[in-house]
């Protein structure tokens, strides 16, 4: 299935997976510390954040690009 | 006190209003009471789907969780955007399947396409066992707001009758759609009640930097997992983001508002608008760690932000917060009445006891039902204690568990009638297991819905992969609807999926 996707929807889909897999496996204990303050934030607040605002601005992406399909709707 | 109760009064009052005014709009069906004859618009998909699964548990189980267990709730960042992905992507073909077989609730549609009487009642059945708990909540919750907002004037019990009186009233003239429309209102002051309560209580300490610098002085736990309690570690962080989007999602409520829907095209824009709406959980963050300096050592935790606001905020502005955190809850328990009659109307009543039931008796049906499971929730409210996360929690691992069936029924021509059901009835009895023995409660820190999802997959894909389905009518029909689908909307997908066909024949 994956791999008949257009090239674009392939790149969307597997930045939203990555960013999934920083914020919910356990990779998000790297950045379980609170220095450095950033932005007056510990620093486990911050990344959460950051993270966020990525997956965030993909979705919009998706949302403007038709999420990558060439796509319609009585 | 008297703006206080004014207040209330206004928050009562204006829902009605609307209520009273959709159902002007109301065609007599059954299909307009239940899912607004497939026509609901951007604006009220956004706010109904957004204030129906932000509920109490949100509005004052999120303070909660940041006072005892510091930074576990931040997950709800990622399993906001979670919730809106699976709008998206599951979402649109559960809306696309609905308008081409008729369906209007998850038996429907899981009831077709695994061609199974049973599993078509074992999902009714876990829908409406799992989502009264979680109705419970949002009445106690709600309730206890409208007290205190009154300043002690409305006590809990009548604060609890009054909630639902007002709810039952409109849902019963206007159906979804007045459900919608008021979910516009509670909506909005949910988010700004959310946003306004963390800034403004946080100015106590220093604002942002000086809580932050604050806790880091005098609790640093609170900053990191575990938490300060040394409870609520990775496992959990995990847990808490699949289990309440998923739980959620699956909610009869969220399937409602995905058959309701006008237009495939709106679905893209959930996933954004969803996640975006995810910045609202900051206040709660604010709110209370705030708590944490302000008010150490609270015994009933869920009353953090109340406590607070009573004591640090203008009587006039705590009442017109903690309204919005009623709004939270009625916003989450008008939906799932209104989704518990709905089942009860078409997948007990119509299905088995009238099917060629009348338009008109259907509809009484469905409204006669919302008082009796109104009472059902009610009695629960007044002699069922507990902490709003944690029931909410328990019963959204019920409702997760429909997600394997599903993504089978939109996804998976060789998805089995029997690995369902085994799936679900297994899983089922692991959360049942997992959260009530407690020897056995959650194994290496994952939560017991964590673990249904797990077995109910293995189980679902083990049992599917060795049976072979012989109602060879049913998977072409569903075939022919997943094709008709991706012409629309997935077209560089048809050519390859009519070689998967042709495989598999």
């Amino acid at each position: 299935m994956f791999k008949r996707y257009p090239k674009k929807k392939k790149i969307l889909y597997s930045l939203i997976i990555l960013c999934f897999i920083v914020l919910e496996t356990p990779l998000i204990l790297l950045a379980n510390t609170t220095e450095p303050f950033v932005l007056g934030m510990p620093f486990f607040l911050f990344w959460n954040l950051v993270w966020w605002f990525v997956l965030t601005g993909l979705f919009f992406i998706g949302y403007m690009i038709n999420w990558g399909s060439a796509e319609a709707d009585s | 006190m008297t703006i206080g109760v004014l207040i209330i009064a206004a928050f009562m009052i204006i829902p009605l209003v609307i209520g009273f005014f959709a159902a002007t709009k109301s065609t007599k069906t059954s299909e307009d009471f239940f899912i607004q004859g497939r026509g609901m618009g951007a604006i009220a998909v956004f706010f109904t789907v957004a204030a129906t699964w932000w509920s109490s548990f949100a509005f004052l189980g999120s303070n909660a969780t940041f006072y005892t267990n510091g930074p576990v709730y931040l997950t709800a960042l990622a399993w906001n955007l979670l919730f809106g992905f699976m709008y998206y992507w599951v979402g649109k073909r559960v809306w696309f399947l609905g308008k081409r077989f008729n369906y209007i609730t998850a038996s429907d549609l899981l009831g077709d396409f695994y061609n199974n009487e049973k599993l078509r009642m074992i999902v009714a059945g876990i829908l409406l066992v799992f989502t009264i708990p979680y109705l419970q909540i949002q009445l106690t919750g709600g309730a206890y707001l409208i007290e205190v907002a009154s300043g002690g004037v409305i006590p809990f019990w009548l604060a609890a009758l009054m909630f639902y009186f007002i709810i039952v009233t409109y849902v019963w003239v206007g159906g979804i759609r007045a459900v919608a429309w008021t979910d516009i209102i509670y909506g909005a002051l949910l988010f700004f009640g959310m946003m306004y309560a963390g800034y403004y209580i946080s100015q106590h300490v220093g604002g942002p930097s000086g809580l932050f610098e604050g806790l880091l002085a005098t609790s640093p736990e609170h900053l990191t997992l575990p938490g300060p309690q040394g409870a609520m570690g990775y496992p959990m962080w995990f847990s808490l983001f699949a289990v309440t989007a998923i739980g959620a999602f699956m909610g009869p409520q969220i399937w409602l508002r995905m058959y309701s829907v006008k237009s495939g095209k709106l679905f893209n824009l959930m996933p954004f608008l969803l996640g975006f709406a995810a910045i609202a959980y900051m206040g709660s963050l604010l709110a209370g760690f705030t708590g944490v300096l302000l008010e150490p050592g609270l015994a009933n935790p869920d009353q953090i932000l109340p406590v607070m606001l009573m004591e640090y905020a203008p009587f006039a502005l705590a009442s017109l917060i903690l309204a919005a955190g009623a709004a939270a809850a009625m916003s989450t328990a008008n939906s799932q009445i209104h989704a518990i009659s709905t089942i009860v109307t078409m997948d007990i009543y119509k299905r088995y006891q009238n099917p060629k039931a009348s338009q008109e008796s259907i509809i009484k049906v469905g409204r006669w039902s919302l008082i009796v499971f109104s009472l059902i929730a009610y009695v629960m409210a007044l002699v069922v204690p507990g902490v709003l996360v944690t029931i909410g929690i328990a019963a959204l691992a019920g409702t997760a568990q429909l997600l394997v069936p599903t993504i089978g029924a939109i996804s998976w021509r060789r998805a089995h009638p029997t690995a369902a059901i085994w799936g679900l009835v297994v899983s089922i009895a692991v959360v049942l297991l997992f959260t009530f023995v407690p020897v056995l409660k959650n194994p290496l820190g994952f939560h017991a819905g964590v673990w249904g999802l797990l077995i109910n997959t293995v189980l679902f894909i083990g049992i599917s992969l060795m049976l072979k389905r012989t109602d060879k009518e049913v998977v072409s029909r569903f075939d022919t609807a997943r094709n008709e689908y991706n012409k629309l909307y997935h077209p560089e997908l048809v050519d390859g999926e009519i070689d998967t066909k042709r495989e598999a024949l």
